[in-house]
């Protein structure tokens, strides 16, 4: 699993908002191209951000295992044809040029999740979307980071619970239907606390939030940004 | 140092409560993403979470519902392992699971709005069956329809080889995951959310 692990490189040091850019910049020029040229010169940019994260190729294709999958899939179905001649290599590679920038998108994005803390992708939520809006989906990520971990031990016991009273061996819908339940009642019973605890704190619309400040490296960061989402009009 | 002058703008104590429960859900959706169910009859493993996708449209709503939803996908785009397989990132939501991840919020207005006709809760065990049954049915079609038309687009494939790719393999789990909301529903199991 690819977590934020904390380093010096290069893109720890960058502000958030401009990793967030050069991704969504990536990602709007690697879907509107599927050329190979485009794709030497996408898979060049994606490895050099590889880089500057110290997150290995390797590492990034593990983390996105389950996607390989899917990713694998598609070339093969697109090659098959019903009929003669039953497979179409053309089309294969169509697909497989296509499904290749897609895991070069998952590598960039890789490369954010490696150098950047909850606090500051936090704080930069916050900063760029203005108002009420903002506050709640910046806050409202940080707490579904903070309780993923227990919501897992829960639904744990749960599992645990059910296997002890064999409810392993009843149907599908009735497992699903306990984990749904139960899951929800304890998740819920949850977020009353967490309310009460959130007003017995002054939970308000204005919050005071880390000093978030775009250095000197980051207008270069930016310029790519800024150039990556203009290639996908090339 | 810098200070500030303005007075706490305290947040309403209705709104902290439908936040926190939605804030809660959009966790639980994703604490949700390696636990699966294997069905006899087919390949594709059950993961449980378009039923959360179903119950946050059903017991929140179409507003807070939808904000969950917006929510999950907000934390795992900035990190959080929140989606199928420990994913992170903002790579899955371009990727080819984009589709199906754009349309859960979507999906959750969708049934909220059927459901409750409005902002207003109503209890979802007091709502005729055939209107929760149409709002799962229509939420699942819209939900399968955004995921295989963004997979078929993105990976350059044709639409039979993307239903059958992306679509075909999760239909048991989708029936069961329909049967489970609709079971949970009906038998009274849910309490009623007061604002």
């Amino acid at each position: 699993m690819l977590t934020y692990a904390p380093d010096d490189t290069l893109a720890h040091r960058l502000d958030p908002r401009s990793k967030l850019a050069v991704q969504i910049g990536f990602a709007a020029t690697a879907l509107a191209h599927t050329g190979p040229r485009a794709l030497v010169a996408l898979t060049a940019v994606a490895g050099a951000i590889l880089v500057a994260a110290r997150v290995s190729p390797l590492e990034a294709l593990y983390a996105y295992r389950y996607a390989l999958v899917f990713l694998a899939i598609a070339p093969v179905l697109a090659a098959l044809t019903l009929g003669s001649p039953w497979i179409d290599l053309e089309d294969g590679i169509v697909s497989a040029r296509a499904s290749y920038r897609v895991l070069l998108i998952l590598f960039v994005s890789a490369a954010y999740v490696r150098s950047t803390p909850v606090r500051a992708s936090r704080a930069a939520i916050q900063r760029t979307i203005p108002g009420k809006p903002g506050q709640l989906l910046g806050i409202g990520v940080a707490l579904v980071f903070r309780f993923l971990p227990v919501l897992r031990a829960d639904l744990r016991t749960i599992r645990d619970a059910m296997a002890a009273r064999l409810g392993d061996e009843r149907g599908a819908v009735d497992r699903a239907g306990t984990i749904g339940v139960l899951g929800l009642t304890r998740a819920f019973e949850r977020a009353d606390r967490l309310a009460l605890a959130m007003q017995a704190r002054c939970f308000a619309w204005n919050p005071t939030l880390p000093a978030l400040a775009f250095s000197r490296v980051d207008y270069p960061v930016l310029a790519l940004a800024a150039f990556l989402a203009l290639s996908a009009l090339l | 140092m810098a200070t500030h002058g303005d007075s706490v703008d305290l947040v309403d104590g209705t709104v902290v409560r439908q936040f926190a429960r939605a804030a809660v859900l959009a966790a639980l959706l994703g604490a949700l993403g390696p636990i699966s169910i294997p069905l006899p009859f087919s390949l594709a493993p059950v993961t449980l979470q378009v039923l959360f996708v179903f119950l946050a449209g059903l017991v929140l709503g179409p507003v807070w519902g939808t904000a969950s939803m917006l929510l999950y996908l907000a934390a795992g785009a900035v990190g959080a392992p929140v989606f199928a397989g420990w994913e992170a990132g903002l790579g899955p939501l371009f990727g080819q699971t984009g589709g199906f991840l754009w349309s859960y919020p979507i999906a959750a207005a969708l049934i909220g709005a059927i459901v409750h006709r409005g902002t207003d809760l109503r209890d979802p065990a007091a709502v005729p069956l055939p209107v929760v049954v149409l709002a799962l049915a229509a939420a699942t079609v819209l939900i399968y329809a955004m995921g295989t038309a963004y997979a078929a687009w993105l990976l350059e494939l044709e639409a039979w080889e993307a239903i059958v790719g992306f679509a075909l393999p999760f239909v048991p789990g989708e029936l069961l995951k329909m049967a489970a909301a609709i079971a949970i529903v009906n038998g009274g199991r849910l309490e009623p959310i007061q604002a």
